[in-house]
């Protein structure tokens, strides 16, 4: 079959998003249904068909996503209102729109890789923690356990002051 | 003048500490953040501007309680209540910012209370928690409640503040993803730029001066 020639294709937009916390990474189709949800509960199902959202990828703390040229702001409002991905809590940070996968591909590779060491077992507040420390101060706890996993967020200062 | 998350709570409340709260925050343009029952401060090059939070329902308590925090430093909020609550609680001087009007009936802020609310200079919270974190009816509820708020603002011009209610760096919001989240109950991006930067003007007031001849 013949493909349809450019001009007569919809123009799309794509949206680099910063994935945070960084790691685990999500999965890409666990990421694409919660997009879709967040779509779907803020402006209904006929709009999310207009819009065609679609997650391209997915890993080293960025997601790129697409969307039909002319959604993108509504696509990055109900970005704004995505909260968990399969009940892991994540916030999404648009960082970057693009009309071209090389373009958003370039950023990514100016881009510094997230970096961090993990450090177990960790006690904080009569509590046992993984700790993972990213660069920049930053250290994040998730408590060890099978029900309740508390996440922490604390920085080098925080710890030290203990 | 700096842009400003108007209620954040940290650690122990929330799940981050409000060093990393503040480093966030700044990560992602903002220049300080309020924190109930937190000294003043600056971490990471953001302002930590302290604040006192009353929930109290009794009228006598809540006045007692502007009155003895009103010149502490701390910037004071109220949990709007019924409609005489809110008129009353509006003539307060000593009072920044009345809050949590999406959980109030409709009729409990009107167009007298928007009036006080602007001659005494006291500011409106419009809390994106809901928006976030809320789906279906309930943030039909929000969204509606604020587009009626709004409706108030443009004709009573009270000062507005937002902000994102955070219990962990996750649910934070930059600057610009507010201005999109504010879009979506038909906040002007004007508006929203004045929200974000009411609590500088909540903090040192500006008053008339006398020139003496």
């Amino acid at each position: 079959m013949k493909p349809r020639p450019p001009t007569m294709r919809e123009k799309r937009r794509y949206l680099l998003l910063r994935i945070d916390p960084p790691t685990p990474d999500p999965d890409p189709k666990d990421l694409y249904f919660s997009v879709l949800d967040s779509v779907t509960s803020l402006y209904g199902d006929a709009e999310a068909a207009r819009m065609m959202p679609v997650v391209i990828s997915c890993g080293s703390g960025y997601a790129v996503v697409r969307c039909i040229r002319g959604y993108e702001e509504k696509l990055r409002i109900a970005i704004v209102t995505l909260t968990s991905v399969t009940e892991r809590r994540i916030a999404l940070h648009a960082v970057a729109t693009s009309g071209t996968l090389l373009a958003l591909r370039r950023r990514v590779s100016g881009l510094s890789p997230v970096r961090f060491e993990t450090i177990s077992p960790l006690h904080f507040r009569d509590r046992e923690y993984t700790a993972r420390r990213y660069q920049g101060q930053k250290v994040d706890l998730q408590e060890k356990g099978i029900n309740r996993q508390e996440l922490l967020f604390l920085t080098q200062d925080d710890l030290e002051g203990l | 003048m700096m842009e400003t998350d108007a209620c954040i709570h940290p650690y122990p409340v929330g799940t981050a500490s409000v060093r990393r709260m503040a480093m966030e925050a700044g990560a992602l343009g903002f220049g300080s953040i309020v924190v109930p029952g937190e000294v003043a401060g600056v971490y990471h090059g953001v302002r930590i501007i302290p604040a006192v939070i009353i929930s109290e329902t009794d009228l006598r308590r809540v006045i007692g309680q502007i009155r003895r925090h009103s010149n502490s430093g701390n910037l004071v909020f109220v949990d709007a209540g019924d409609n005489g609550f809110n008129r009353a609680v509006l003539a307060q001087k000593g009072l920044n910012a009345i809050r949590c009007l999406h959980q109030i009936p409709k009729k409990a802020f009107d167009h007298i209370s928007a009036r006080l609310a602007y001659e005494n200079s006291i500011a409106v919270e419009i809390d994106l928690y809901p928006l976030i974190h809320e789906k279906g009816i309930f943030r039909q509820r929000v969204l509606n409640r604020y587009n009626d708020l709004m409706r108030l603002h443009s004709r009573y011009q009270f000062p507005l503040i937002l902000s994102s209610n955070a219990f962990s760096v996750l649910d934070l919001r930059s600057p610009d993803e507010i201005r999109l989240l504010c879009s979506l109950f038909g906040m002007e991006k004007d508006d929203t730029n004045w929200a974000l930067q009411t609590v500088s003007t909540l903090i040192s007031p500006v008053e008339s001066v006398m020139v003496a001849p």
